[in-house]
């Protein structure tokens, strides 16, 4: 196998190992808007709750209050995850394409001592690695949006640690709020592990830009 | 690389067959190109698929400008024909592809855009190279819904897409057909289960039989030339086709 056929190989393994990396984070996302809907319904339970409390559970309410509108400002960030691993679903799938392309056009061009053909391949490469050039800042931006998520999931974590603290002054309701608070503390950790793994994916440390390895 | 061979020429006017790459693997089918030049253009019959495309694309260089291509025409829309057309279109953007109304939303998926694509009607038509006027001849149903010939008048040259194909034995690859009754038990079971329709099949043998034919040109196989393509023409309306084994 010639040196050439051996980069094609290895790009196209990378950009097709990309494309299996990225699907996975899309199902983890997906996984991830399930359970903020869940916190949703969760945190209006605890605000009927905190009402039929009373008094007691004023503190109680308000941090239900919160979780909801954590939930809600969850899956709007969620959603702006899930538009850009779309992007990058249609870039690496691009990227991809570019590989195959690209191989058939340098094999072709080889032996041919015109030099119109090789300016042609020059082009091509360009438009390549300008593929790749945005491949990379969508890896990126897609990096930046998973850490606006996982802070904001701290900031979760903190709300449903208040609302434990706040179940303790519940009265004749604090074993039915301290329930409530242990389950929105279940559900938020669910969530940061769930973008815990999301960081660590490979897609975002790529030995090289799969593009520019052909 | 495959092999180029000039089967007409008259002056800048030149049938150029693109054939047989030795480094082929078996499981592609083996293909024929067909460059059809004149006055400077060229007009790429059935370009092959992707795969052969460095094959084709380094064997056409050695004898023409690819920039200087014009024109694609597709016989029908299997991938074996133009899944390569989006390679051919990195080097003339600008190029047509001629290829049945049937087909012209579907060969979009191998490439090119709204612009690139000529809608053949059921007819067929003319298409002009520099003032050659090439003759979109119908062969629908041979095998494809949509299916179109080509034939060029004063080379008395008919490009046959499938018609006249046979799957040739390595011993047996030659460009032309050299034994006609050997030749075509190559071929008899390609056209019984490729070939759909009995009536198709007579009108195309009927509309042939009137054209002045020197070269019969497949895309799969060997050249019928002389009194071959007659007999081909001949053997090809007795036989009865549509048939599967099951």
């Amino acid at each position: 196998m010639s040196r050439t056929t051996l980069h094609e190989a290895s790009a196209d393994a990378g950009a097709g190992a990309d494309l299996l990396r990225i699907v996975r984070i899309n199902e983890e996302i997906k996984s991830v808007v399930g359970i903020a809907f869940r916190i949703n319904i969760m945190a209006l339970n605890a605000i009927f709750l905190a009402k039929r409390a009373g008094t007691t559970a004023l503190g109680f309410g308000v941090l239900s209050n919160e979780l909801r509108v954590f939930s809600q400002d969850l899956r709007t960030g969620m959603e702006a995850l899930t538009g850009l691993v779309h992007a990058c679903v249609a870039e690496v799938s691009r990227v991809l394409q570019d590989i195959r392309h690209t191989g058939l056009l340098r094999r072709a061009v080889a032996d041919v001592e015109r030099p119109g053909p090789a300016a042609v391949l020059a082009r091509r490469e360009a438009e390549n690695a300008a593929h790749s050039a945005h491949l990379a800042e969508l890896r990126k931006a897609l990096q930046r949006a998973l850490e606006d998520a996982f802070r904001l999931v701290e900031l979760g974590s903190v709300l449903a640690k208040s609302a434990k603290i706040e179940a303790a002054y519940g009265q004749s309701f604090a074993g039915e709020l301290s329930q409530v608070s242990g389950e929105f503390a279940g559900v938020v950790e669910e969530i940061r592990e769930s973008l815990e793994s999301l960081r660590r994916s490979a897609f975002f440390n790529p030995p090289r830009e799969a593009g520019r390895a052909f | 690389m495959k092999t180029t061979k000039t089967i007409f020429q008259d002056g800048n006017h030149k049938w150029v067959a693109i054939v047989r790459d030795p480094q082929r693997p078996d499981y592609l089918i083996d293909t024929n190109e067909y460059l059809v030049t004149h006055g400077g253009q060229g007009l790429l019959l059935d370009p092959g698929g992707a795969e052969v495309f460095p094959a084709v694309f380094s064997a056409l260089s050695s004898e023409f400008d690819p920039s200087a291509l014009a024109g694609i025409f597709a016989s029908h829309q299997d991938p074996d024909i133009c899944s390569s057309l989006a390679l051919w279109l990195e080097f003339n953007p600008d190029m047509r592809c001629y290829v049945s109304w049937l087909w012209s939303s579907f060969i979009p998926h191998f490439g090119g855009s709204a612009e690139t694509f000529v809608a053949l009607p059921d007819e067929g038509g003319d298409i002009s190279l520099e003032g050659l006027m090439l003759r979109a001849v119908p062969a629908h149903y041979l095998h494809s819904s949509g299916n179109f010939h080509l034939y060029d008048r004063v080379a008395r040259i008919l490009f046959s897409g499938d018609v006249g194909a046979a799957l040739l034995p390595p011993a047996e690859d030659g460009l032309f057909v050299e034994d006609f009754d050997r030749h075509i038990r190559h071929a008899e079971a390609f056209h019984k289960r490729w070939m759909g329709s009995n009536e198709a099949k007579r009108r195309w043998c009927e509309r042939v039989s009137q054209l002045d034919i020197d070269l019969l040109c497949p895309q799969h196989g060997a050249i019928y030339q002389g009194a071959d393509v007659q007999r081909f023409i001949n053997w090809f309306d007795e036989l009865q086709v549509g048939i599967a084994g099951a």
